[in-house]
């Protein structure tokens, strides 16, 4: 097994345990933290797959701004109601029920399939991956691109008019 | 190195659980990190399946797209959810029910 | 739908005018303002007039040519279908010329009479829609068309009769007008009936076809008579008639002198041959009593226009004979010219009135202006109204020269003709109609005798205005009208341009001048005898009778019924009533055991239903999403697997 292979495994096992540790666990704190560790994990994966650039977005995006938004989210709302940040679980059958028919639903389909694999991609792909996609980027989905710039704008304004308070003080 | 499958298996397990965690918690903040996890799940596949065809790099953009979308629904949502404690003083989700009848 | 060709369009719009027009004045009297009820004084007789010259177009067009007919589908239940349309023949057509024209001089007098009135606008509304059924009775086609042209005119009359409905007397004499002529309506109803059950039509042409005489058609006949006694005020549905006379005059003489009456006697010249030999002579009777009935209790009356109503029931009683003799031709001329005296006379009178009144307003003077016995010498203060009066009192009484004159010839003759050789009952019939002749004269002189010579009376110290322009035009267009020329050139024989047809005698022609100068002879001598009996002023005590044996006949029913109703209906009425409580409570349990059990399980298995299905949406959203999820997973299993 080649270190490649290992950090792979690693990546993998890193995730899904601290995915199932999310589930798992009842302080919506430490729910964060273990998120942090699995996009992390995730990231890791990313870079392995050749995708270097997605990975640091990833980690720019996820562990530096979502997470910081949860967190600083999960502050404000204990400081608010003064309750304890540990979290009960409900339905807790019907979840286990969906999600383990959704896992053998698409185990099955996965199985079932044959897939190429990496294998045969050992070495990085002969082109400069970031810079394919950036002039993929602002060639061929130069449109798109626009739209999801607006979209953060109109996400940007519409949360912060909905955090603000004014309204609620006027009233 | 490693055989696409197990990419395809963590997606698959990583979906199911932010789908778990959206049903069982009775946290919005809670769920809101599933659905974070649901959609980082999709992106593992597509950053997969994008090595299939490594020229085209059409998965990892569509991936980019998905972190944008997912930045705005993580700043909406939050921005949702203390809206929603300031009112009803409340983070559990089956309390929000006027809508009901 | 059916037209004659050889009618023009000019005659077809003549028609339609003739018609329509009296509709249009009602409509328009109707929907005028009361701000502007003036104006209606002058498009009333317009309308009228116009309606009046363009049925003189209609009567020449018509004239010695073949009738006019126009059919429609009018309506269709199950599958009789009924037709509505005019059927115009020389009958048809001079009965609609003395409609419209006497219709439109009594509109013209009317201005002049009704001056002031606070019913002004209704008053000619009223006229308009009389006039308009009366036409729609002359010119209908079938019998139904002329039914509901005879309730039209009977509810039309009724309006105009309680015109003045603040005086109590009015009110009540419209009442029994209304209710009399209801039951006379109800007999015609009936015949209605019989005659569409045997025949399945209402059209008059058919009927006329009708070869042979059936029981079925007596009965039918017999009951349409019925309906005639009614509306012509035949014995013994008569006292309507004199009560009527509360309404205002113009109405009395366009009503009950000339158009509405004559309905009766009209339809049954029109359906003449279909009345059998039998329901002839019951006819014949019936109308020689009325017209006795008449001529004596007009002998007795003090109040002018009860003389006069009193004088018409004579004479419809004498047309009526007539056409039980089977002259139903002599007994149209005798409607068309008592249509024109009469009117003549009742307008006369309706100025006489209208004159007193103003004086007595204007000297303050209060007596009963309708009693003769207050009047007296009046021929020097009104010269206009006693010429007038003078005419048409003459043409009413047979005198020589006038047109009543040619037209009771007419009739006797007609009598003498039907009585035959032999001796029997018919003459009786015929005697009865030479007295009443001979007592024409003697109450017409009286009357005229008593209000325009001796010594005035009450009216002595008045002093009396002769009427208005508009009232006294109408006067001596009727007072011509009176004269023999309307019937004839020659004042003795009846030249006949109406219908030729008529068997003329000189010895009864003969006989009746000598018959009439002797009555007049003899009306001189008695004319300061004033006949006391009561029982002509009461006209026979027959209204007392009619309402006494009402009152008796009535109650005794009233009462039996009530034992009736006591004894045999309430017990078997508890019975049931207990039967029925008795079922109800059967099907009451029966209702609540299965029925309901049966609903009630149905809602409570909808309930249940209803509270699982329920359950999905309880705002739980994760449960939402779980629901969601699952169904999206059995999806993919059932498409994958």
């Amino acid at each position: 097994m080649s270190f490649t292979t290992f950090m792979f495994y690693f990546f993998e096992a890193v995730a899904a345990l601290s995915a199932v540790g999310l589930a798992v666990v009842r302080n919506v704190f430490y729910g964060a933290l273990l998120l942090v560790i699995c996009l992390l994990a995730v990231a890791g994966i990313y870079v392995l797959a050749f995708a270097e650039f997605i990975a640091v977005t990833q980690i720019l995006i996820y562990a530096g701004g979502i997470l910081v938004v949860i967190i600083f989210g999960i502050m404000l709302t204990t400081k608010i109601s003064q309750k304890p940040l540990v979290v009960e679980h409900s339905y807790v059958l019907s979840g286990l029920l969906a999600a383990g028919g959704c896992f053998c639903m698409l185990v099955f389909v996965i199985a079932k399939e044959p897939f190429v694999s990496f294998t045969n991609s050992l070495e990085p792909p002969p082109v400069n991956s970031v810079q394919t996609l950036g002039v993929t980027l602002f060639s061929k989905y130069m449109f798109p691109f626009e739209i999801a710039g607006l979209l953060l704008l109109i996400a940007l304004i519409g949360a912060s008019v909905l955090a603000s308070n004014i309204k609620s003080k006027k009233t | 190195m490693f055989p696409i499958e197990h990419v395809l298996f963590l997606a698959a397990l990583l979906f199911s659980l932010g789908l778990m965690i959206i049903i069982i918690k009775r946290n919005t903040i809670m769920i809101l990190l599933g659905i974070e996890l649901m959609l980082n799940a999709s992106n593992l596949n597509l950053v997969a399946f994008n090595n299939l065809m490594p020229e085209k790099m059409d998965g990892q953009i569509f991936a980019l797209f998905v972190i944008i979308v997912a930045v705005s629904e993580a700043a909406v949502g939050l921005a949702i959810v203390l809206q929603v404690y300031q009112y009803y003083q409340t983070s559990i989700p089956d309390s929000v029910s006027d809508l009901k009848e | 739908m059916q037209s004659n060709i050889s009618y023009s369009l000019f005659f077809e719009i003549c028609l339609l005018l003739a018609t329509t027009l009296p509709l249009m004045s009602f409509l328009f009297s109707l929907a005028i303002a009361e701000k502007y009820s003036w104006a209606v004084s002058i498009t009333a007789p317009f309308l009228l007039l116009i309606s009046a010259l363009s049925s003189l177009v209609v009567f020449f067009s018509v004239l010695d040519e073949q009738p006019y007919q126009f059919a429609m589908a009018w309506m269709v239940v199950a599958d009789q279908t009924f037709s509505a349309g005019v059927f115009v023949n020389v009958l048809a057509a001079t009965m609609l010329l003395v409609v419209t024209v006497i219709s439109f001089l009594v509109h013209l007098y009317s201005i002049g009479y009704m001056a002031g009135d606070a019913g002004f606008r209704k008053y000619f509304a009223m006229l308009g829609l009389f006039t308009f059924s009366m036409i729609a009775i002359v010119l209908a086609n079938n019998l139904l068309i002329v039914f509901v042209g005879w309730e039209l005119v009977g509810f039309s009359s009724y309006m105009l009769i309680g015109h003045w409905k603040e005086k109590p007397e009015a009110a009540r004499a419209a009442k029994k007008a209304f209710v009399l002529n209801r039951i006379g309506d109800a007999g015609f109803l009936v015949g209605l009936m019989i005659l569409w059950t045997h025949q399945g039509s209402f059209d008059i042409s058919t009927l006329d076809a009708i070869n042979g005489f059936s029981e079925w058609q007596t009965a039918a006949s017999l009951c349409i008579f019925c309906g005639v006694t009614g509306k012509s005020a035949q014995f013994p549905l008569l006292t309507w008639l004199p009560d009527a006379m509360e309404g205002p005059t113009p109405v009395s003489a366009l009503i009950h002198a000339a158009t509405m009456v004559a309905a009766g006697v009209y339809l049954m010249i029109r359906i003449f041959p279909f009345f059998t030999p039998t329901a002839l002579d019951v006819v014949s009777i019936v109308g020689i009593i009325t017209s006795l009935i008449g001529a004596l209790a007009a002998l007795g009356q003090y109040d002018i226009k009860k003389i006069l109503a009193y004088s018409t029931i004579s004479q419809l009683g004498l047309m009526v004979t007539a056409i039980g003799s089977a002259t139903p031709d002599a007994a149209f001329i005798h409607l068309f010219t008592h249509a024109f005296f009469k009117a003549c006379l009742f307008l006369a009178a309706g100025s006489i009135i209208h004159s007193l009144h103003h004086a007595q307003h204007q000297f303050h003077t209060h007596f009963d202006v309708q009693d003769i016995r207050n009047l007296g010498g009046l021929r020097k203060k009104l010269p206009v109204v006693f010429a007038v009066f003078l005419l048409a009192g003459s043409s009413l009484a047979g005198l020589p020269f006038f047109s009543g004159f040619l037209s009771k010839d007419a009739i006797l003759t007609g009598l003498v003709t039907w009585a035959g050789p032999d001796t029997s009952w018919k003459w009786l019939v015929v005697m009865g109609a030479f007295a009443v002749t001979f007592l024409t004269m003697v109450y017409t002189f009286r009357m005229i005798w008593i209000i325009f010579f001796g010594s005035e009376k009450k009216t002595s110290g008045v002093d009396l205005p002769e009427s208005p322009v508009v009232m006294q035009v109408p006067l001596l267009i009727l007072a011509t009208a009176s004269l023999w020329i309307i019937i004839s050139w020659n004042p003795f024989i009846n030249t006949r341009w109406i219908n030729p047809a008529l068997v003329h005698s000189w010895n009864v022609t003969i006989l009746s001048v000598i018959w009439v100068l002797v009555a007049l002879a003899v009306a001189y001598r008695t004319r300061n005898r004033a006949s006391q009996l009561k029982i002509f002023l009461h006209a026979f005590y027959l209204d007392h009778l009619i309402e006494w044996n009402i009152k008796n006949v009535a109650m005794k029913f009233v009462g039996m019924a009530s034992r009736i109703d006591k004894k045999l209906i309430d017990p078997f009425l508890h019975g049931t009533a207990y039967a029925q409580v008795l079922v109800a409570h059967v099907t009451g349990w029966f209702d609540r055991a299965l029925v309901d059990g049966t609903v009630n399980g149905f809602t409570s298995f909808v309930r249940g239903v209803g509270s699982v299905t329920r359950s999905f949406q309880d705002g739980k959203i994760q449960l939402y999403i779980f629901w969601s999820i699952f169904t999206i997973i059995i999806f993919l299993i059932w498409t994958l697997l």
